[in-house]
């Protein structure tokens, strides 16, 4: 028979989840309610007492850290009884330009999550992303992989060798791109199809760069020399694309963009 | 609003959506309020009412420092006139500037921002009192500037951001920021990461604690 404190501790530990604080709402007096991106996909917890400087839980419970929570369920609000900080970004945190670029990557995480759906891909490469980024020569380039890599796991994936329209294989030469048909048209489906007002012009170079994150791994990428202008002009694409499957403009977009 | 609250008096749901708008105050806890106050005397309720209309109508904030004075027209405020404007402390709101001044601490004068960047949000820099700032700065009165945004991300970010565009365009005032660290009261076994990190980075000389 454990010790009343033993088995009180592995009845909380089943109740215990690892994941990235995305946003906190003070509510009451003291208390914090935020959202917390899982395995388990969006989730949301209450935290009593975590704005008062003495509680176990203040510090812990701020957007951009990477927690453990020992929680109890409830109909509402899981309440958190116990917080463990597992990376914190501090880096990220020291400087303004990634703070506003790891937001954007966690509203982004967020608004293609959804509730008690398994997200852990999703926050595989949100962590490794936010641990990279400091270290990046163009932290653009870590946003855009993730975008990318992001949109393909969501089923969202930009097709880049073929047309949308023919599946004809896509010469090499400038392109249309669609968000709407999610890939590129071919000169004849140009021509053909009235989609002039909702293409945008993608230069030859800029279909290189995205053919390469798609087949290149982090590390390669990296070590490449990649021109930065090129860079932001394929994040605009893939924001675009955001826009078109979310509905709306994330909030964070026209900060991020530097 | 539950259906149940359609049977209700014009007048008491009125009341329920008024208190509904408050924060903290959900559909139930803004029932219970308006039946409180349909229980109340007349005379305790009246005066409720006139302090929320004095509020609304008597105050406003000072075009200098952004916090709140009841001459709405003026340029500066008293606490502008009153307090040293060399020494400018900056708040995101008007509690934690009242909650500075209750300590007694801070001698000089504040401005509120009326917020902190949050681009989850939706707020940037344009969204704040940082307009308000620069003119104040550009009177050349300002000798420091005390950054007192809160350890919170937010607070972090929107003290980054004032820290850049005051250097860049001031470099003759000093910028200051409240320490970081461990809390009175609190214990090492339960501080996070970050906090471990800004005490150890501004840890103090033992002769300079006594």
């Amino acid at each position: 028979m454990p010790f009343k404190t033993e088995h009180l501790l592995m009845k909380s530990a089943s109740n215990h989840i690892k994941g990235i604080i995305t946003r906190c709402t003070n509510y009451k007096e003291a208390d914090r309610i935020f959202t917390l991106i899982s395995d388990n996909g969006i989730m949301k917890f209450i935290a009593r007492g975590a704005k008062k400087p003495s509680s176990k839980l203040s510090g812990h419970i701020e957007p951009l850290n990477y927690v453990t929570l020992y929680y109890r369920p409830s109909k509402s609000l899981n309440s958190v009884s116990q917080v463990e900080s597992i990376n914190s970004f501090l880096e990220i945190k020291k400087e303004y330009n990634l703070i506003l670029r790891a937001q954007y990557m966690m509203e982004l995480s967020e608004s293609l999550s959804s509730e008690n759906e398994d997200s852990s891909y999703i926050l595989s490469l949100l962590i490794s992303t936010l641990s990279n980024i400091h270290n990046s020569k163009i932290p653009d380039l870590d946003i855009l992989i993730f975008e990318f890599e992001l949109l393909k796991y969501q089923g969202f994936g930009i097709r880049l060798f073929d047309c949308t329209n023919c599946n004809k294989k896509l010469e090499r030469s400038d392109h249309y791109f669609s968000s709407k048909a999610g890939g590129f048209y071919c000169e004849d489906c140009f021509e053909f199809k009235e989609i002039h007002h909702e293409s945008i012009k993608v230069t030859i170079e800029q279909q290189l760069l995205l053919r390469t994150i798609s087949r290149k791994k982090y590390k390669d990428l990296i070590n490449l020399n990649l021109v930065e202008k090129e860079i932001n002009n394929c994040r605009k694409l893939i924001q675009k694309s955001v826009q078109d499957i979310i509905g709306v403009q994330l909030k964070t977009v026209k900060f991020s963009d530097l | 609003m539950t259906s149940g609250n359609n049977s209700l008096p014009t007048e008491v749901q009125k009341l329920i959506i008024a208190f509904s708008t408050l924060p903290g105050i959900g559909p139930k806890t803004a029932q219970r309020l308006s039946y409180f106050v349909l229980s109340q005397n007349k005379e305790e309720t009246l005066k409720l009412s006139e302090a929320l209309i004095e509020v609304k109508e008597n105050l406003g904030f000072c075009k200098t420092c952004c916090f709140i004075t009841s001459d709405k027209n003026s340029e500066n405020c008293p606490y502008c006139y009153e307090k040293d404007s060399a020494q400018i402390c900056i708040v995101e709101n008007v509690i934690d500037a009242i909650t500075i001044e209750m300590s007694g601490i801070h001698k000089g004068s504040f401005h509120v921002l009326h917020g902190a960047i949050s681009p989850m949000n939706g707020i940037g820099p344009e969204k704040l009192k940082i307009e308000e700032l620069m003119k104040r700065l550009n009177r050349g009165e300002t000798k420091e500037i005390i950054l007192a945004t809160n350890p919170t991300l937010e607070g972090e970010a929107t003290g980054m951001y004032l820290n850049r565009i005051i250097s860049e365009n001031y470099n003759n005032i000093k910028l200051t920021r409240l320490a970081r660290g461990l809390a009175s009261g609190t214990d090492l076994e339960y501080s996070d990461f970050n906090t471990l990190s800004n005490a150890f980075q501004n840890r103090t000389s033992i002769d300079e604690i006594s």
